[in-house]
């Protein structure tokens, strides 16, 4: 199974975007996953201030996040990632696609766990 | 002795009154409970359907703009790939915030006399307002909204032509509302059945049928084209405790509440359905009889999609409902009545897919 994760900050709230600076830089540390699900357990605490402390709880180089996320280094990736989600149409916030199939907005475990067994299950088939 | 007789007249003549209209009643609830083949919807004389108006309320229908942010249309929850539902066991919610229902689906919502799980809206047109403005919803202004739309020449050119008129927020909903009159059920078995092609159904539907009718007692709520008697009961539904607790859920059920004014709303514990509109005490957590039509395609059920399939749901009535309720008894279906029934919910009352292209947004 392969997971892919990508950039679509929501335009509306104050630091969707810096938040999305400081995944792309914890991913270029090595450490996304970390700053990932850091992020979401700790939202909506996303000020610059509080991103600076998760870059040191993750003992990330915080010298060089701090200056990625003021220069907004990450920018070429959320933008690219931004126009992808315009060429699919999409605006709802969090999207996702299984095996091609669309999901749109938050969903419980038991929804995607029932969509993931059913691909798992034509996998097996083919 | 003459003044007695004529009390005693009196009190026959009465008593055979009623007795007549009890009978009258009697045969005229009998008479309802029947299934009967879809009519063509009922369109209201101030909303008369053209084309044009039809497809400008398609438009609207999927347009982003009516939503605050703009990232959510009435298609959005209500989306043509999911028979006109999310598929959410409650329905999408504004960012940040929570909805506190399912989503219900749109297909032959024409028929509905009234529009939501507790009936608050009478009309399409009157409905169509509701989530616009709902802050866990779209959360758009109505004026505003007005004005999002009026500034696009396409949108204010076709209301001109349309209506006449300048855009409005009544007229919006007009549109979309015509637009919703057209999602209706096509060719389904069960309208074939009753049209008298005896071979529309299976015979595991014909028996799923029968106990529709008779040891299932779904009839005495679903009967009619629309199959449901288009009023609110007290199931007991369970509380979905994947909700019941989270502050987001908790926030929008006292939202409810206090917008109803209800007085004590910040101890709020349930969805009391109807009774936050009405106050009555018959409408303390009742909620509307859905239609049946399209069932097997608007998973997951009840008001708070509490149940994913139709086995839960047919185990529910099958026990006789939720704690307390006294709407419902005991049924003691068999494993193959329960499979017949299900069959004849799947296969009957399905019709063709609807299928709807979203349309080119001015």
């Amino acid at each position: 199974m392969k997971l892919v994760i990508k950039f679509f900050p929501y335009k509306y709230r104050d630091y969707a975007r810096i938040a999305a600076e400081a995944a792309v830089e914890a991913w270029r540390q090595g450490k996304f996953k970390e700053m990932h699900n850091l992020l979401i357990k700790k939202s909506p605490r996303l000020d610059r201030e509080s991103l600076i402390q998760y870059a040191r709880d993750l003992n990330l180089d915080v010298e060089k996040f701090t200056k990625a996320i003021d220069n907004f280094e990450g920018a070429d990736i959320i933008e690219r990632d931004l126009k992808l989600a315009k060429d699919l149409d999409l605006y709802v916030t969090p999207a996702f696609y299984i095996n091609g199939l669309k999901v749109l907005g938050v969903r419980d475990y038991d929804y995607f766990k029932a969509i993931i067994m059913e691909e798992l299950k034509n996998v097996k088939k083919k | 002795m003459l003044r007695k007789n004529n009390i005693w007249i009196f009190f026959v003549i009465l008593f055979t009154g009623c007795l007549l209209l009890n009978i009258d009643s009697f045969a005229l609830d009998k008479k309802k409970k029947e299934l009967a083949p879809l009519p063509p919807p009922p369109i209201p004389k101030d909303n008369p359907m053209t084309p044009e108006k039809i497809e400008l309320g398609k438009k609207l229908f999927f347009d982003r703009r009516l939503s605050g942010d703009g990232t959510t249309s009435c298609a959005s929850c209500h989306d043509p790939e999911k028979a006109f539902t999310d598929g959410a066991e409650i329905s999408l919610s504004y960012p940040t915030t929570r909805n506190f229902r399912n989503a219900p689906t749109l297909i032959n919502t024409a028929y509905a006399k009234t529009q939501f799980w507790d009936g608050r809206a009478k009309t399409l047109e009157e409905q169509a307002e509701f989530p616009v403005m709902s802050p866990f919803e779209m959360n758009q202004n109505l004026d505003f909204v007005e004005e999002e739309i009026r500034i696009v020449p396409e949108y204010r050119e076709a209301f001109k032509k349309i209506f006449g008129q300048e855009v409005n927020i009544k007229l919006i909903a007009k549109a979309i509302a015509a637009f919703e009159r057209t999602l209706i059920s096509k060719n389904a078995p069960i309208d074939r059945y009753l049209k008298g092609d005896k071979n529309a159904l299976s015979e595991e539907a014909k028996k799923g049928l029968e106990i529709f009718k008779g040891k299932g007692k779904c009839i005495e709520c679903h009967y009619g084209p629309y199959l449901s008697d288009q009023k609110f009961h007290a199931l007991m539904v369970p509380e979905n405790p994947k909700y019941a607790n989270e502050d987001k859920f908790i926030v929008t059920r006292r939202y409810i509440a206090k917008i109803n004014k209800f007085p004590d709303y910040m101890n709020v514990k349930d969805d009391l359905g109807r009774y936050f509109k009405t106050k009555k005490k018959q409408d303390y957590k009742a909620f509307k009889t859905p239609t049946l039509r399209e069932v097997a395609k608007t998973a997951p059920y009840m008001h708070n999609g509490i149940f994913k399939t139709l086995d839960e749901v047919i185990d529910f009535f099958n026990k006789g409902g939720g704690q307390g309720n006294k709407a419902l008894k005991p049924l003691n279906l068999s494993l193959d009545e329960k499979k017949a029934l299900k069959t004849f919910l799947v296969e009957a009352l399905s019709g063709e897919d609807l299928k709807i292209k979203p349309p080119e947004i001015p």
